[in-house]
């Protein structure tokens, strides 16, 4: 019914996060349909992405050429508060509301202990380190507002809070069990601004 | 519903404010089509069916689809069970994240044989009874009832991986999902207090008229915690126990509604008879609370419940249903009195030919509406 390689592109949509074999069908028919040069633009960022894309060296964020992230290479960002956040994308819904000067600190994941993910699994080991090196005076939890990121940011507050540091997390007003990026700016900017501190 | 259990494909229209009765002879699928009812409102089987047991032999997935109204308000019940993968449901075309969100738009109460072993039973059966009209009633505890579920699921794991040694980090983790669970399962165990105690007069009401003057022994219910004092110390507390066996000994999952009878505990020591008639008033209490409090008599399902209950009892029990909805099987005459408002033959059903345009697969999700995740 399909020739092989279009098969084959089917079956690779169909496996990007909520493409179904219906989308993936109907998507891999439109890049048949459009000029050569529309999809070899596709297939060359998807290229350029995997190969130019590293994790910056200080905070885990995507970075290119093996260096550091273009927020911890800005030499006008706040050195003494730092945002821990889940995962890259939450950077970009942060720094869309444009009210953070700080540096960011991406833990790569929740604690998670049903898919085996402990504190050994984060990046929570380099976070204190470089709290410590770094001059820090807060920490912004911005977590997503589920159980998983609940638990973390207590572990967190937990460890960081002895050592004196200011440990804050994100006002209410974030819908639950929403995830951050979703977010829209305006709410995500108010409750950046109307942080409070946590009790470990 | 098609290819559920024993049903290839089949439509039922029940009478919309009244009775309807399904009638049959032994094996015709009368269960079946209330379980099928009741699957589409909870996503569960109300007799224990598994996944595999109704999904029809031969086929790969069975499908309930529902619509309902309610205040007015349409709504559309999809459920899809796969017998060898994960089952799926949408409500609105919407995929469902949770099982409590159907309550939203749908409240069932069950009354079947099996009902005994809610009074003869562990206490899960009288927990689920619990959570399933506090989730009826109060709007936030689905979303509740899941986290804490959560909490176990992670803490279990938790334990399981510490594999019974205590380092430090094991000790740092477990501490903050002890927190979550503390909060969580105190506000559980309240709830399910406050609602035990509501529910309390009306099950002695209703143990009354359907015992109809026979045993006027005084019934009592008392939620009993399954430990003292604040959570997060009965948790501290049992932690070394709970390192050692990989499970949590304390928590609302270990909690029980404790069925007096005079005084006596209920499970040992009342009669079969009372036995049923207790577990009879447990579920009609239940149905006339969530009626009142949410001004919505939630739908009856009624399987067979008139062939374990001398006439009296039957008549009894009809008169204390507040009037609604209901689906009824039954292998015997019903109760004097009872209005029917619909008889369906369930071979009717089953040998009409499969209407067209009934889509034997999940509609194909509604794009999301405009600004919302
Ligand atoms: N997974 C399945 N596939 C096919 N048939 C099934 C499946 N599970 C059950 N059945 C059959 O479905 C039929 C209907 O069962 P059901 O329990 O609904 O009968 P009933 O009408 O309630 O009978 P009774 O009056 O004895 O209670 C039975 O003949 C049973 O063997
Ligand atoms: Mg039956
Ligand atoms: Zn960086």
């Amino acid at each position: 019914m399909y020739t092989a390689p279009l098969r084959a592109l089917i079956d690779e949509l169909g496996r990007l996060p909520g493409v179904g074999p219906k989308s993936a069908q109907r998507m891999a028919f439109h890049l048949l349909r459009v000029p050569t040069e529309d999809a070899l633009r596709l297939a060359d960022a998807i290229v350029a992405v995997k190969e130019r894309t590293t994790l910056c060296t200080r905070c885990f964020n995507v970075a290119e050429g093996g260096g550091m992230c273009a927020v911890c290479s800005d030499e006008r960002r706040d050195v003494t508060v730092t945002c821990v956040v889940e995962d890259p994308r939450d950077i970009v819904a942060v720094e869309r509301t444009g009210q953070f000067k700080g540096r960011y600190h991406v833990l790569q994941g929740a604690l998670n202990p049903l898919e085996g993910v402990g504190p050994e699994q984060l990046r929570v080991k380099e976070l204190l380190q470089r709290v410590d090196e770094e001059g820090t005076e807060e920490v912004i939890l911005c977590t997503n507002p589920n159980l998983e990121w609940e638990a973390t940011a207590m572990y967190l507050a937990k460890l960081l809070t002895p050592f004196g540091f200011r440990v804050t997390k994100l006002a209410s007003g974030l819908p639950v069990g929403g995830d951050l990026e979703y977010a829209d700016e305006l709410t995500l900017g108010r409750a950046l601004e109307g942080r409070r501190e946590l009790d470990a | 519903m098609v290819d559920f259990r024993s049903l290839r494909s089949v439509c039922l229209e029940p009478d919309p404010a009244g009775t309807t009765v399904l009638t049959g002879a032994n094996g015709t699928g009368k269960t079946t089509l209330l379980e099928a009812v009741g699957y589409a409102a909870t996503l569960r089987s109300f007799r224990g069916g598994t996944r595999e047991a109704m999904v029809r032999a031969g086929a790969d997935r069975a499908l309930v689809r529902a619509t309902l109204e309610r205040e007015g308000r349409p709504a559309l019940i999809e459920a899809e069970l796969v017998a060898n993968g994960r089952s799926r449901a949408q409500l609105n075309r919407q995929p469902v994240r949770s099982r409590h969100q159907l309550a939203r738009v749908v409240a069932v109460t069950v009354f079947s044989p099996v009902d005994l072993a809610l009074v003869q039973g562990g206490p899960s059966g009288r927990r689920e009874l619990l959570d399933e009209a506090l989730v009826a009633v109060d709007p936030t505890a689905g979303e509740l009832l899941d986290r804490v579920d959560r909490v176990l699921r992670q803490r279990a794991a938790l334990l399981r991986q510490a594999g019974g040694r205590v380092g430090p980090d094991v000790l740092h983790t477990l501490e903050v999902w002890d927190d979550r669970l503390a909060a969580g399962g105190e506000t559980l165990a309240t709830g399910r207090q406050g609602l035990a105690g509501r529910l309390g007069p009306l099950v002695g009401e209703a143990y009354r008229a359907l015992a109809a003057g026979r045993d006027l022994e005084g019934v009592t219910l008392a939620y009993q915690r399954s430990w003292e004092g604040p959570l997060l110390d009965a948790l501290r507390a049992a932690r070394r126990d709970d390192l050692r066996r990989a499970v949590t000994t304390v928590g609302p999952h270990r909690d029980d509604l404790v069925l007096g009878f005079d005084g006596r505990d209920a499970r040992t020591q009342a009669s079969q008879g009372q036995q049923r008639c207790l577990a009879l008033s447990l579920r009609l209490a239940v149905h006339r609370l969530v009626a009142a409090e949410t001004g919505t008599a939630p739908l009856l399902l009624l399987d067979d419940v008139f062939s374990e209950l001398d006439p009296d009892r039957s008549r009894a029990l009809v008169c204390s249903l507040p009037p609604g909805q209901a689906l009824l099987t039954t292998a015997v005459p019903l109760p004097e009195g009872m209005e029917v408002a619909r008889v369906v033959p369930v071979a009717s059903l089953t040998t009409a030919p499969a209407t067209a345009g009934h889509d034997e697969r999940l509609s194909a999700p509604a794009p999301r509406p405009e600004g919302v995740p």
